[in-house]
């Protein structure tokens, strides 16, 4: 790939909520909150990068994937792409639960971007790697839970973007099946394409990412070097906990 | 540095790249059919006859309000059925349309958070859902009319772009209701009330022809008045339709059509945040 550049440069992204909505039919006022997810955020990422986010619930993280996948426009700032973009934020985006399970890898893989004759040629694959076996044609309404997100985390894995963005979707089935899908999320490291992946859990991310970034509130915090990013993390975590419970007392 | 591929900047009003649109949403029209498909059999999901409602529930439908006609009016005739069922099915398209189309974003929501694609797709299934189910009563239609022994003629090619400005009209219709639905949610309450009143205030369960003038003239603000008016003549009593009803009900169809594409493309990229 002579592509190398990717660079995504966010500044300074409000994002108004519309929280409560329009009351006494529609001629009530409008209860509006700005929320700024995210402030003044520059990354760029290049191909061959494994990017980790972390951050606290509501640092923006999600709001920097759905920035970066086109989901919501920026409202200041500007993001440049190269390459085809896949997103996995959601796992099951698109499924039916009443249709099968081979109906619904359809479903999802053309809600992906895929096209039919993609999904054809890697049903098999697909299948295999959600050793569902003869579950596929059972209706996905009889699934348990983990079977539900082993169908829909092997759909996601199938696609082979230049830029894959991952949000906490490891975290799907038990042990052996998390093992497998960091594999395959290990297998896409290429130098050819860009990995960023959401986690809470640090020691995947510490494993898998060669580089980290930290976002607080909204703010690029630390960017770097796994080991080094996790650890003033930790530090940071660690130091919000015992003020807190200081007061507690 | 190469060109980026793609360039996501602050929202502005106004329409998206249109060519880029266009063809990312040409790329997905197999989404839209399989999409649109497994809606339809989750609705019939599980019960007896399954599938067998496409064709159950028009039937029923025209009997019901052939037997309300019947009940008001005293008398009735095989032509009255005929007009009345061929009517209905076709308000049927437009108003399974619209009450598809009115949640086709509310209720995408997971799919509008998660992924990035052309959300005019979801009202396209909506209106592609009602065509699915319009299909099979253009074939119930066919019997009864066979049955009835209704005429037959060559004017009755009419019913083609009829048909197309029916189609038009209620892709538009879909699309703009869905979209107004994401900032006015209430929309979806009034409009088993709106379709109500638009099924009473057209020519469905009398004729245009029994209108008085001054009401006929008012209808001109009913998008579909002179358009089920032109289908019962052509597909009912096999006559030439009205040119002025076919021009009254393209006007509409491209007015609502341009409208609601307008207002749905340039609001799009705000719909993810307001949901």
């Amino acid at each position: 790939m002579k592509d190398l550049g990717l660079t995504y440069t966010t500044s300074i992204d409000k994002k108004p909520t519309l929280k409560a909505r329009i009351k006494t039919l529609g001629r009530g006022k409008k209860h509006t909150r700005i929320v700024r997810a995210l402030n003044d955020v520059s990354i760029d990422v290049h191909y061959g990068t494994v990017l980790g986010i972390i951050g606290s619930n509501g640092a923006g993280k999600s709001s920097l994937m759905r920035v970066i996948s086109g989901i919501v426009p920026p409202t200041q700032g500007r993001v440049e792409v190269y390459g085809s973009v896949s997103t996995l934020l959601a796992l099951g985006v698109g499924f039916n639960p009443s249709m099968t399970g081979r109906d619904n890898v359809y479903l999802g893989g053309l809600a992906a971007g895929m096209s039919r004759e993609e999904i054809d040629e890697n049903f098999d694959a697909i299948a295999d790697f959600s050793e569902l076996g003869e579950a596929i044609d059972a209706p996905m309404r009889t699934y348990s839970s983990g079977m539900f997100a082993r169908l829909a985390f092997s759909v996601a894995a199938v696609v082979e973007p230049d830029i894959l963005i991952i949000d906490e979707a490891l975290s799907t089935g038990d042990a052996k099946f998390k093992e497998k899908s960091l594999n395959r999320i290990k297998e896409l490291r290429t130098a050819d394409r860009a990995l960023i992946l959401v986690s809470h859990a640090l020691a995947t991310i510490e494993d898998i990412c060669n580089e980290v970034v930290w976002l607080n509130q909204g703010k690029l915090m630390m960017r770097g070097n796994p080991s080094e990013v996790i650890a003033a993390y930790r530090e940071f975590v660690n130091a919000r906990k015992s003020a807190s419970s200081d007061e507690d007392v | 540095m190469e060109k980026p591929v793609v360039v996501y900047e602050p929202f502005r009003a106004g329409l998206p790249p249109m060519r880029a649109y266009m063809r990312s949403l040409w790329s997905r029209r197999t989404f839209i059919s399989e999409f649109s498909r497994s809606e339809l059999r989750e609705q019939n999901y599980g019960s007896v006859f399954g599938q067998l409602w496409l064709i159950l529930n028009p039937l029923l439908l025209s009997a019901v309000y052939f037997l309300l006609i019947y009940v008001i009016g005293g008398s009735s005739d095989a032509t009255r059925f005929g007009h009345l069922t061929a009517s209905l099915f076709l308000f049927y398209l437009i108003a399974n349309s619209l009450t598809g189309g009115v949640k086709a974003i509310t209720s995408g929501q997971r799919l509008i958070m998660n992924t990035s694609f052309p959300r005019v797709m979801l009202p396209i299934s909506a209106t592609v859902i009602a065509l699915f189910k319009f299909i099979p009563t253009l074939v119930v239609f066919a019997i009864i009319h066979a049955i009835i022994g209704l005429p037959y003629s060559w004017q009755m090619l009419w019913a083609i772009p009829i048909l197309l400005i029916a189609l038009v009209m209620a892709l538009g219709m879909a699309i703009l209701i869905s979209c107004i639905n994401v900032y006015f949610r209430d929309i979806s309450s009034m409009l088993p009330y709106l379709t109500r009143s638009l099924l009473y205030l057209s020519p469905i369960l009398y004729e245009a022809s029994s209108v008085s003038e001054r009401i006929r003239t008012l209808e001109i603000a009913n998008p579909i008045f002179f358009l089920l008016d032109s289908w019962s003549r052509v597909v009912v009593h096999a006559e030439a339709p009205s040119m002025n009803g076919l021009i009254h009900a393209s006007v509409w169809a491209l007015f609502l059509f341009s409208t609601g594409t307008y207002f749905f493309l340039s609001r799009e990229r705000d719909f993810a945040v307001r949901l």
